[in-house]
């Protein structure tokens, strides 16, 4: 009987050798304490995106962009009715900041995946081509890394009006892949000369496979890295951009909601509004920062070796 | 001599990325829809004055010709007349730019200051509560959302304290007041400085904190401190004299590298704070849709960026004497 569990299992992890090593990094991962309340954190968030479904099916004044409670024409305090208090329209606190939370998740991720695809595969051209192709490529990273995203946006914002959410995205995405690109370029530059490498050149591997067949795995645990700290940029320049009011209105983000908390001088009076939309934001980039950290140590056995002497 | 040799180099280098910089804006300027010369050029300005703006900026010209009269007003300082203020832009720009640069330079130094004494502490504390304590402390003040901390900071010590004033950088009534001496002036804007240059200073120690807590963690395995040890010198004179000033080295490279990051985050302590700089300008320009202002501020905190790039790898360079460029 117990062989018969055990074997399709053995046979698993023969044909996916990835899923081994992820059990074994998690067993790293899972004694690192930054590591756990980071993820603890995250999983909280993820759950509030999920909730963030609810409360425009119970009553139409929970809709966090367009509802109104039709009894509430100003901000008002925590109640039964509306746990986290109205905004200065009686719009519900409650639901935008779950719908902030999908929007985060929303805007971290997708710009960091962008980002980290174009950083790795930058990265990877410039340090297996080297010379000419090298030099561009790097210059012109140093050239954008150089500029505040930010800053970079609002004048994009100034000249072409009102932004999207997506537009916000893409455009954070294009300026912050070259601090990727330069690690994955170091690391590619590392394995360039390795025999396995060679081997493949011998056997007469195209440049494009060599660099995605070969190169490519063994840079992806970086990139991955990397992503991670590349979710807690986005998600600040988002909100930045959404506090200073230009974020897309027809989005509720947590930026959104300190701006009009902000803009509309209730910042004095009203702190059920102005606590929580901030908290979030320092909390999520504070649990995207520690799942970076604890993930470097999964990755980079020198600095867990440092963290167990003692 | 090798110095001076590698400052001229990255001086070369900076001239043409900040060359590619204006011609990118340059060409913006002329992709965004709309009309160039309405971008340029107050609505509300008498037609004559309106014309001598346009023969003075060149827009009347062909694109090429366009191009080189924007790069001579450049290099003229001719930046055009801000909507907004109806004043010209190179003299806007004259007053904020020492605001930002005492907000700014003050708040990193600390910042960095504090940030290397403190990473030192918690690495000779590694794993004991102090070390704990003090890398928490650094990853939350490091993630929380800066303009939020500005508002919470204003909240309590500003109007429920009213230590602080809530906005501004002056008080009217000590500017205006004859009989106020240089030194009252000076300790009113100290005054109206703490509180942003709080809010920045714990946006950036943590990083600094960090990173010279793990670099400082990194030198002490080095040979150099096992021969400091082997041959008897006080644990204090190792740490302070020995790996400490190594250590630090990679925080001064981080403070080029984040720098970026760190005019972001100026701008938006000097919105909340309604600090007079160029950071909050820009702002207020992109939302008023004063473009000559918004351009200019905009060249300038990328030649700021520049520049302190170039401070920062030269003090590196010159701090320490293995790297060689």
């Amino acid at each position: 009987m117990k062989t018969d569990i055990e074997t399709p299992r053995k046979a698993h992890l023969k044909k996916f050798p990835w899923m081994d090593r992820l059990r074994r990094g998690w067993a790293i991962y899972k004694q690192n304490l930054l590591g756990k309340i980071g993820l603890s954190l995250l999983v909280m968030f993820a759950l509030m995106a999920l909730c963030s479904f609810i409360p425009p099916l119970i009553d139409k004044m929970y809709q966090p962009m367009t509802g109104v409670d039709p009894e509430i024409t100003r901000s008002t305090g925590p109640s039964l009715r509306h746990w986290l208090g109205t905004d200065f329209m009686g719009r519900d606190i409650l639901s935008q900041l779950l719908a902030g939370a999908r929007v985060a998740f929303l805007v971290g991720v997708s710009a960091a995946f962008m980002s980290i695809v174009m950083g790795t595969a930058i990265g990877m051209v410039a340090g297996y081509m080297g010379r000419f192709v090298d030099t561009v490529l790097m210059r012109l990273a140093d050239m954008i890394m150089v500029m505040p995203t930010m800053l970079v946006v609002l004048m994009i914002a100034a000249l072409f009006g009102q932004l999207t959410i997506w537009t916000i995205v893409l455009i954070i995405a294009l300026f912050r892949w070259p601090g990727v690109s330069r690690v994955i370029r170091a690391q590619t530059l590392s394995l360039k000369h390795r025999p396995f490498i060679e081997a493949a050149r011998v056997a007469g591997a195209s440049h494009l496979r060599i660099i995605f067949r070969h190169i490519m795995p063994n840079v992806l645990p970086l990139s991955f890295l990397y992503m991670t700290f590349r979710v807690t940029s986005a998600i600040i320049i988002e909100a930045a951009l959404a506090f200073l009011g230009f974020g897309d209105p027809s989005t509720v983000s947590w930026g959104m909601m300190l701006q009009w908390v902000w803009k509309t001088g209730h910042m004095f009076k009203a702190p059920y509004w102005l606590l929580p939309p901030g908290i979030c934001i320092s909390l999520i980039t504070l649990a995207f920062y520690m799942l970076g950290r604890a993930m470097d140590e999964v990755l980079d056995p020198r600095l867990r070796k440092e963290a167990g002497s003692d | 001599m090798e110095l001076w040799k590698y400052i001229g180099r990255r001086l070369i280098q900076i001239a043409i990325i900040f060359f590619v910089i204006i011609t990118v804006l340059f060409l913006l300027f002329r992709l965004a829809p709309g009309d160039p010369v309405s971008r340029m050029v107050d609505p509300d300005m008498t037609p004559e004055d309106a014309e001598h703006l346009i023969s003075q900026l060149g827009l009347d010209k062909p694109l090429g010709m366009q191009y080189l009269y924007y790069l001579k007003n450049f290099f003229t300082g001719n930046f055009g007349e801000s909507f907004h203020y109806g004043q010209p832009v190179i003299d806007i720009i004259g007053s904020r730019l020492p605001n930002t640069i005492l907000l700014f330079t003050s708040a990193i130094i600390l910042a960095a200051l504090v940030g290397i004494f403190l990473g030192k502490i918690a690495s000779w504390h590694k794993g004991e509560t102090t070390d704990t304590v003090m890398t928490i402390g650094a990853l939350v003040t490091h993630t929380v959302f800066l303009p939020w901390l500005g508002l919470i900071l204003i909240w309590v010590f500003a109007y429920k304290m009213n230590w602080f004033p809530i906005t501004g950088m002056l008080s009217e009534e000590v500017w205006l007041d004859p009989d106020a001496g240089f030194f009252t002036k000076v300790l009113d804007v100290l005054h109206h400085m703490i509180l942003p240059l709080t809010t920045l200073f714990l946006i950036h120690f943590g990083s600094y904190l960090l990173l010279m807590r793990s670099s400082m963690l990194e030198t002490l395995k080095e040979d150099y401190i096992l021969t400091g040890r082997a041959k008897g010198l006080p644990e204090k004179i190792i740490r302070n004299h020995h790996a400490a000033p190594n250590a630090a080295l990679p925080v001064v490279t981080s403070v080029g590298l984040s720098l970026a990051f760190s005019i972001n985050g100026g701008a938006l302590t000097e919105t909340v704070f309604t600090w007079p700089g160029i950071g909050r300008e820009l702002v207020m320009s992109v939302s008023q849709n004063d473009y000559p202002l918004a351009q200019a501020c905009f060249l300038l905190i990328a030649i700021v960026v520049l520049i302190s790039n170039l401070v920062v790898d030269t003090l590196y360079a010159y701090l320490d004497p293995r790297i060689r460029y």
